[in-house]
């Protein structure tokens, strides 16, 4: 990992510093907890509407500011986001356990499957198989604009990561179609307890579909302006593929079981 | 190791910014103390209202059930999530840590200074619940249904959880990875401080339990907002799939701090008696680690009496008996390293000695509560609050502030030790026997927690004295650690602009943050020359 | 061990036989928790004075004579190092299990409850019990006239069984005199039972688990009374409702 000419090198040390993770916080803290303190707690539009567009701006300065220092500096050891990443993503992989866990327990409760208040003939099954083949194909797409970049094909990354991030909307579109179909059909998620797991499970899939293209786009960006960062890019990716897989699960278990 | 990266202009960056928007591990190791003492402070100041309150029969100080019920919310939550938890693997770890593996910093430090806001945002988020009207009132613990009917501010309860958690994770996967890739060459696993053991077991535990907290808030976030119906037996749900949840995190999060804490007891006692850290294997492999595994199957203890299939209570006595195993090894080292030790006393030495006592008291009155057929009376009475303040708030954050004695020298360069150190010690150490003896006593004639009054019990005796005397002597004693810990607080203040200067090595430390470092260690840390140590190196070595 | 495995044995039967041969002897929870308080009070008596005053000998014994001392401890051998790790586990652990025996068996006292036990049907609300018998009667703790919780009455000699359910949040059905409680909650029926032989006016139940701004008022004496005063006060109660 280090090498003795390296070690010979004398540097400069000085205290760090970055307004990007105040940003980001900020703009979370504002975007969240407190917009829908006031949506929810104090049923005030105007403060929701107000809080929400301040953190989002806040949220969008402390990214792009955090993406432009991760392009240009060095990391104290390079490429170890590799591994902190796939750390991160066993927590994720717990919450997802803890979610499925507790649909479990709803369905195998004791109550007749699928409770009242369910759409006659269940759920949809066709949407859900379209989504997977969306989902699975975007990350073909992603995994071939990463060999682009391997090879150096710049241009050639660019325009698999944009298939990707078109994908990965279309999916979502999907989701929003088919919840605004439910809703109509009174399938609301205090209907009962499959509606409550339905919209739970795929709501939070959704939002890591979500997080992952506003990854997606906050790499596209500078790499419309030529700077890209292999790591990060091998990260995004990876989280990807691993809300593929997550995905796998949300269908068997909520559509086909 | 290429340890140079570069912002705008480092010519002249104003103090301020140098601070407040570090990414440096160990300015932000300070963020997070000064965070988590206002938060002590705060949740102290609940405490002595919630003391006063039940000095007596009757309504004395608060207004209203529900404003005792928000007091005891935040002090609860406060000193679980926002003082000890970010005080032990936020501060201590973040600062020592590093240093302890002759790193240079964190593997992602602009993630570390995102914890760190993170948990400063979850603060001011808890603070909010005594401006706004309807205030979280339900416990630390959040059991629904209540938390879900009450016109309580649940959401923010949820968030202040959401905003930590996140950030512990975060701060999980950052020191992971920094332990994995970033220990100095030729440090091996068998070289690392028990410090930097403890804090890697405990932010394991952090990363695998948080998530299911996290989980199980939300989804009473979606019950009482969205309409859900996971907790509502009425419509299929369970309102135990919440407690179940709950404790499936918040049993091993005990050990989050219990860890670290023994971590920060060794470091002391091993320096201090100039000893090496007796067993050392068996107090890694199977305590620390033997910890981590058995934690994950004892939750059921704190739902004895919640109505569980009597087997599983059953199956988790025996379980949550066997912890003794592990934490007994784990304590057999702490004692052995005193072992033909040379002990000098300092302020740190004192906290160190005095927790061996608290850990014996906190931890041996667990064992009652393991049983299920004594727990069936001890549960939500008093006694349970003793026990946890003697393990938790008593010889956590004891090994904490003995762990700032400590590392006091490190991190102003000066000592904080003297006649109002020694003062303000004995001011706590008696404080703290006198608040909690007494709740012992009437815990287990069957006073309740969470009551504001108790006026029931007005004709039952304890060694004749009604409970009402015994909550009088809690009460004081309470004053008298307010008091130390008033004098303390400003000792710390005080020494860190105005003590005594300290040389780099005070204690005379094998340790590497004492070793190859000045005080305090500027950026970078160990300056030009990388630390490498040879396999024979440990930092317990005193006696070649 | 032997208890371990007679208890053990003993939950077996109990499950098979659902009880029929225990039957016959009625055992009294309360006390036997206070013998088994006495038992575990000894045992980590016994440890925590051993440890207590190891600290104290080593930490006045092996203070530094001088700034420069350093201590003298040898670095345990491989054996040495193992022994230290599984002795003391051994002994751990089957303090552990000794423990767990005991605590097993009061266990069973507790949740076996006796055949001829009377039913009272408890149901909890914010913030109040309500008490249903078998007859049918129904009383409830509300404030009597001079503004405290009426007692509620059992009889004497025959144990009662509290079957629980709450139609609003948790609480709890505590009697310290008793030395027992056991959550009330929505979706599941809990139950408490207690020995009667001997009459009583003392104890209290009280609502242990945090139910809300009047968690600490949620309490109700229950007396055990002889048979003939309980009857009259349930047909006083009845006629009342
Ligand atoms: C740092 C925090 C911490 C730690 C380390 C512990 C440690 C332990 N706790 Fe505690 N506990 C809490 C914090 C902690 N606890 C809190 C906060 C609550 C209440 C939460 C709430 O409801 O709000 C609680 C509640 C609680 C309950 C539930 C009570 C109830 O609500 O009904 C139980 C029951 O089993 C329990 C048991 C134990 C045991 C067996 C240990 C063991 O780990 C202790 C092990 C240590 C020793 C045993 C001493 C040293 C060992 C030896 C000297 C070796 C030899 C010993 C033997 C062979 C016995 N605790
Ligand atoms: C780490 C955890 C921790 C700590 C340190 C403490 C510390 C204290 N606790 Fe707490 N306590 C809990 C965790 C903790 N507690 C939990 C989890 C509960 C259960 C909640 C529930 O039931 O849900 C509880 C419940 C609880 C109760 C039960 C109330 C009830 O059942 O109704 C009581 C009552 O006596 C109490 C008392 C105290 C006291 C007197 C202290 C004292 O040691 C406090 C001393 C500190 C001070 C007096 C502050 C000092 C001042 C400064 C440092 C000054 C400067 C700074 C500023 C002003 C900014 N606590
Ligand atoms: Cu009912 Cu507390
Ligand atoms: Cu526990």
């Amino acid at each position: 990992m280090t090498s003795d000419a390296e070690t010979a090198h004398v540097h400069e040390h000085h205290w760090e510093w970055s307004w990007a993770p105040l940003f980001v916080v900020a703009g979370t803290f504002f975007l969240l907890p407190i917009s829908f303190g006031f949506y929810f707690a104090y049923d005030s539009l105007m403060y929701t509407a107000i809080f929400a567009g301040l953190g989002t701006v806040l949220l969008l300065a402390g990214v792009s500011i955090w993406v432009n220092e991760g392009l240009t500096q060095t990391p104290l050891l390079a490429g170890v986001a590799n591994i902190g990443l796939p750390i991160f993503i066993l927590s994720e992989i717990f919450i997802f356990l803890s979610l499925f866990s507790s649909y479990w327990m709803l369905r195998l409760g004791g109550q007749s499957w699928p409770p009242e208040g369910t759409p006659d003939g269940g759920l949809e099954k066709g949407i859900p198989l379209i989504m997977t083949v969306i989902l699975v194909s975007s990350s073909v797409t992603c995994h071939i604009a990463e060999e682009k970049l391997d090879h150096g094909d710049l241009s050639g990354f660019n325009k698999w990561w944009i298939y990707t991030i078109i994908l990965g909307a279309i999916f979502l579109g999907f989701t929003v179609y088919e919840w605004q179909h439910l809703i109509h059909l009174d399938f609301i998620p205090s209907t009962n307890a499959y509606s409550t797991a339905f919209y739970t499970i795929t709501g939070f899939h959704a939002s890591h579909v979500l997080l992952g293209l506003g990854a997606f786009i906050a790499v596209l960006i500078p790499a419309l302006g030529g700077r890209t960062n292999k790591t990060f890019v091998n990260c995004v990716s990876v989280y990807w593929h691993f809300v593929d897989v997550v995905w796998f699960f949300v269908a068997s278990q909520i559509y086909f079981w | 190791m290429n340890t140079h990266t570069t912002t705008a202009g480092h010519a002249a960056v104003p103090a301020w910014k140098e601070w407040l928007l570090t990414t440096d591990h160990k300015r932000i190791g300070i963020m997070y103390l000064v965070g988590s003492m206002a938060a002590f402070g705060v949740a102290g100041l609940m405490a002595l209202i919630i003391r006063a309150e039940q000095m007596e029969l009757g309504m004395q100080i608060v207004t209203s059930g529900t404003q005792y019920n928000s007091f005891l919310y935040f002090h609860g939550a406060a000193m679980i999530l926002a003082f000890l938890i970010p005080g032990l693997t936020g501060f201590a770890a973040n600062y020592f840590l590093p240093l302890m593996i002759g790193a240079r910093d964190v593997a992602f430090p602009r993630i570390n200074a995102f914890s760190v806001w993170l948990f400063f945002f979850a603060i001011i988020l808890a603070l909010l619940s005594f401006v706004i009207p309807d205030a979280p009132d339900i416990m630390w613990t959040g059991y629904p249904p209540y938390s879900v009917n009450t016109s309580g501010n649940t959401a923010f309860y949820v968030f202040t959880v959401h905003l930590l958690g996140f950030s512990s994770i975060l701060g999980a996967v950052n020191f992971l990875v920094t332990v994995i890739y970033l220990r100095a060459p030729g440090m091996g696993w068998n070289q690392l401080n028990i410090f930097v053991w403890t804090t890697v077991a405990a932010f394991v535990l952090q990363l695998v339990f948080i998530p299911v907290l996290a989980a199980a808030v939300t989804l009473l976030l979606f019950d009482k907002y969205l309409g859900t119906h996971f907790y509502d037996p009425s419509a299929g749900g369970d309102v135990l799939l919440y407690q179940n949840l709950f404790w499936f995190y918040s049993h091993p999060a005990v050990y989050v701090i219990f860890l670290p804490a023994v971590g920060i007891l060794f470091e002391i006692i091993a320096t201090m008696s100039k000893n090496r850290v007796f067993n050392y294997k068996a107090a890694v492999y199977p305590g620390i680690w033997g910890i981590v595994a058995i934690s994950g199957i004892v939750w059921i203890h704190h739902l004895y009496i919640s109505g569980m299939p009597d087997w599983i209570r059953l199956g988790h006595m025996v379980t949550t008996l066997l912890i003794s195993v592990p934490v007994g090894i784990l304590v057999l080292s702490l004692w052995g390293t005193l072992y033909k030790g040379a002990i000098t006393y300092n302020t740190a030495m004192m906290y160190a000695a005095s927790c061996l006592y608290l850990l014996l008291i906190g931890g041996l009155t667990g064992i009652p509560l393991a049983l299920p057929s004594m727990t069936l009376h001890l549960s939500e009475t008093s006694y349970v609050h003793a026990h946890f303040h003697f393990i938790m708030a008593l010889f956590s954050a004891f090994a904490l502030f003995g762990g700032i004695y400590y590392w006091f020298p490190k991190m102003t360069g000066r000592y904080a030790d003297g006649a109002l150190a020694t003062f303000s010690f004995w001011m706590n150490f008696i404080g703290v026997n006198v608040t909690f003896w007494p709740l012992f006593i009437i815990g287990k004639e069957g006073m309740p927690r969470r009551y504001w009054d108790y006026e029931m019990f007005k004709d039952v005796l304890v060694m004749g004295h009604p409970f009402e005397d015994f909550h009088k002597v809690a009460t004081v004693g309470a004053g008298i650690i307010a008091i130390g810990m008033i004098m303390q607080t400003y000792n710390f203040i005080h020494s860190a602009f105005k003590g005594k200067p300290a040389p780099t090595n005070p204690w005379n430390s094998r340790s590497l943050e004492w070793t190859h470092t000045v005080s305090p260690p500027g950026p970078g840390n160990f300056g030009d020359t990388d630390v490498v140590v040879d396999e024979n190196w440990t930092p317990y070595e005193y006696n070649k | 061990m032997r208890k371990l495995l007679s208890a053990m044995t003993g939950l077996a039967g109990a499950a098979l036989a659902s009880g029929q041969a225990l039957a016959q002897e009625i055992r009294n929870p309360a006390e036997e928790w206070e013998h088994l308080w006495d038992e575990v009070m000894m045992d980590i008596t016994i440890i925590g004075v051993i440890m207590t005053i190891a600290a104290i000998v080593m930490l006045i014994k092996y203070r530094a004579t001088s700034p420069d001392q350093v201590g003298t401890a040898k670095k345990l051998t491989t054996v040495q190092s193992i022994s230290f790790a599984l002795i003391p586990a051994a002994v751990f652990m089957a303090d552990d299990f000794y423990l767990a025996a005991n605590g097993w068996t009061v266990w069973n006292a507790y949740r076996r409850v006796p055949e001829n036990a009377m039913e009272v049907k408890v149901t909890a609300y914010q913030w109040y019990f309500e008490f249903e018998y078998p007859d049918g009667t129904v009383a409830d703790g509300l404030l009597g006239d001079d503004d405290l919780p009426k007692p509620i009455l059992v009889p004497q000699g025959q144990p009662v069984v509290f079957r629980m359910y709450s139609e609003d949040v948790l609480h709890s059905f505590g009697l310290p005199y008793y030395r027992v409680k056991e959550d009330i909650m929505p979706g599941r029926i809990t139950y408490v039972w207690i020995n009667t032989e001997e009459a009583q006016t003392d104890a209290v139940l009280q609502c242990a688990e945090f139910c809300g701004e009047n968690h600490s008022k949620m309490s109700n004496p229950i007396h055990v009374v002889p048979q003939d005063e309980f009857e009259a006060w349930l047909a006083k109660t009845a006629a009342e409702g």
